[in-house]
């Protein structure tokens, strides 16, 4: 009898520790996913401040941030791309504060307010895949069992606190 | 240029009953249709021979239960799961948006089943419910399978950090801002200096027994004062404790058409709102303003939001009757900060208006389906068939 019962308790711990194991799958999946899409939006934003780099009436050194910061955005590794999208981030913000910006180049500040908007979103989406997964991470079953096998910890990277 | 998508909504409501939420969810398939996109809307429906829409799909007759304070008609079960399965496995989905996943209906349902692109939208502010223990181990590990959460207002987003502890982007509910335009006032309605109350006024926290309450402060100053009340309920149940002095003041309307409600809004003085709690968003507060009104709302959080605090309208203290009085009263005594309050709010609800909603949410629809992924069924376990499959290839 006993044994049936100790039978039954280690099928329903090893049906929970599969159906974990599936939770933080599914979870490592939307983080790669989230940040897949907001990398291409941030890569969209680089190609942006290329072309706003090229304005001939930018002063100088204006031009030099933006094009440093969008050519390190579009190659460089992690640790340096998160300091470039955040300069990139702050050159940015400084052009947005300039009225003459927005009525000589209508078109081009459109189009980079629609992107950052959707990067903001982005930002968002992909912070709370990083918390929930995170949260999921730290639980004691997860880490004596090693459900999380060898995904990388996911990271939210420090340019993303920066507000937009 | 946006990719064209085909999107699958999921309304946890019946569709011929009314609600906030299911306004919404019809008016953004609409939308959505209009720009070229392919919409098919899950939902429960009770008559379906009443659907006009071509493109809802009944899941089953809901069935009615008590839930957060207000009787709400949803539909669960194996019978609805399976149709839920077949919808989501027959559609080919770019994306599947699910309004209130975690509510227990179809949002739920669809939210257990489905994997890929997935959205949810969370409408209810609610305090921490006693059984959140209980509930929570259940609802967390299906709503951290949606790849993006939005939240109509910062109350929503707010009850969503405390019940399940996960963020969301707040985007407000739309209207049709153009509609609410040239609208024109209806003569007998207009009853000398009016106030305006709109909503199931039998409910507590619609807050017109405070409104009753603040009443005979006002008409001290206001002799003529009326007020006008629409919504749908029984009458009787608030005459009946009514101080007899107060009965010639109300005039109840029932429940007003939308061209109707455009009306009642030209037509009245001011339109006072004085819900005590519970409130998430107050579509109702931008209606009015899109319509162009005086405003007078209780300082709940969810209307602060909206009114952008007080700039588009007046606020008094939530629940407090003396105060509603005094605001009241001022401001039916100035005839031209009425009419200047009414001229302006108009241009405080374009924020609400689906040309701007809409295109957040699409923003938000193009971010999780970026990769071309499609909405597919959920493999129960995962991480078996992972296995399995690793084996197989």
């Amino acid at each position: 009898m006993e044994w049936i019962f100790a039978f039954l308790v280690a099928l329903i711990f090893i049906w929970y520790l599969t159906f974990t194991a599936s939770r933080l799958d599914r979870l490592h999946h939307r983080v790669e996913t989230s940040w897949a899409s907001l990398d291409a939006l941030l890569q969209r934003r680089a190609a942006i401040a290329l072309d706003i780099s090229h304005i001939p009436s930018l002063d100088p050194a204006t031009a030099v941030v933006l094009t440093r910061s969008a050519y390190l955005a579009r190659e460089a590794e992690m640790a340096e791309r998160s300091e470039a999208e955040e300069s990139l981030t702050n050159a940015i913000a400084l052009l947005g504060e300039s009225e003459d910006f927005h009525t000589e180049y209508p078109e081009i500040s459109e189009k980079l307010e629609v992107v950052t908007e959707k990067i903001r979103i982005g930002i968002g989406i992909h912070r709370e895949a990083v918390a929930t997964t995170k949260h999921q991470r730290s639980r004691p079953i997860v880490r004596i069992f090693r459900l999380a096998g060898t995904a990388p910890l996911p990271v939210v990277h420090p340019f993303e606190k920066v507000p937009l | 240029m946006r990719r064209k998508l085909r999107i699958g909504l999921v309304s946890p409501y019946g569709w011929d009953s009314p609600g906030g939420v299911q306004v919404h969810i019809r008016d953004l398939a609409k939308f959505l249709i209009s720009n070229g996109h392919e919409v098919s809307v899950l939902t429960p429906v009770d008559d379906e021979e009443s659907i006009e829409e071509g493109f809802v799909v009944s899941a089953g007759k809901p069935v009615a239960i008590p839930y957060n304070g207000a009787v709400a008609r949803v539909l669960f079960g194996p019978v609805a799961a399976s149709r839920v399965r077949q919808w989501i496995s027959a559609s080919d989905f770019d994306v599947l948006h699910i309004h209130e996943p975690a509510i227990p209906s179809l949002g739920l349902l669809a939210c257990s089943i489905a994997e890929g692109p997935v959205v949810g939208t969370f409408h209810v502010a609610a305090q921490k419910f006693k059984i959140a223990f209980a509930i929570v181990p259940i609802i967390e590990p299906i709503v951290e399978r949606l790849r993006a959460r939005i939240a109509v207002s910062e109350v929503a987003r707010e009850t969503l950090k405390n019940h399940i502890e996960t963020d969301a982007v707040v985007i407000p509910n739309g209207i049709s801002w153009d509609s609410f335009q040239g609208a024109r006032p209806r003569m007998e309605w207009q009853l000398g200096k009016t106030i305006g109350f709109i909503g199931r006024f039998s409910e507590k926290r619609k807050g017109l027994s405070l409104l009753i309450e603040a009443l005979p402060k006002i008409i001290e100053i206001h002799p003529d004062l009326k007020v006008l009340v629409a919504g749908p309920g029984e009458p009787d149940e608030i005459l009946q404790e009514l101080d007899p002095k107060l009965k010639s003041r109300l005039t109840f309307l029932g429940l007003l058409s939308e061209d109707e409600k455009r009306q009642f809004f030209k037509s009245i003085d001011l339109y006072v709102a004085p819900n005590t709690g519970g409130e998430s968003f107050g579509i109702i507060l931008a209606e009015a303003m899109a319509t162009g009104v005086a405003i007078l709302a209780s300082d709940l959080s969810a209307f602060r939001s909206v009114l952008e605090d007080g700039k588009w309208g007046e606020l008094f203290y939530a629940s407090d009757a003396d105060d509603l009085a005094t605001k009241a009263s001022a401001l039916l005594a100035d005839p031209a900060r009425l009419e200047s309050l009414a001229a302006m709010s108009s241009e405080g609800a374009k924020r609400f208006d689906w040309s701007v909603v809409a295109e957040k949410i699409m923003d938000v629809y193009d971010l999780v389906s970026s990769n071309g992924e499609k909405v597919i069924l959920a493999s129960g376990n995962r991480a078996w068939n992972k296995l399995i499959r690793g084996r197989g290839e």
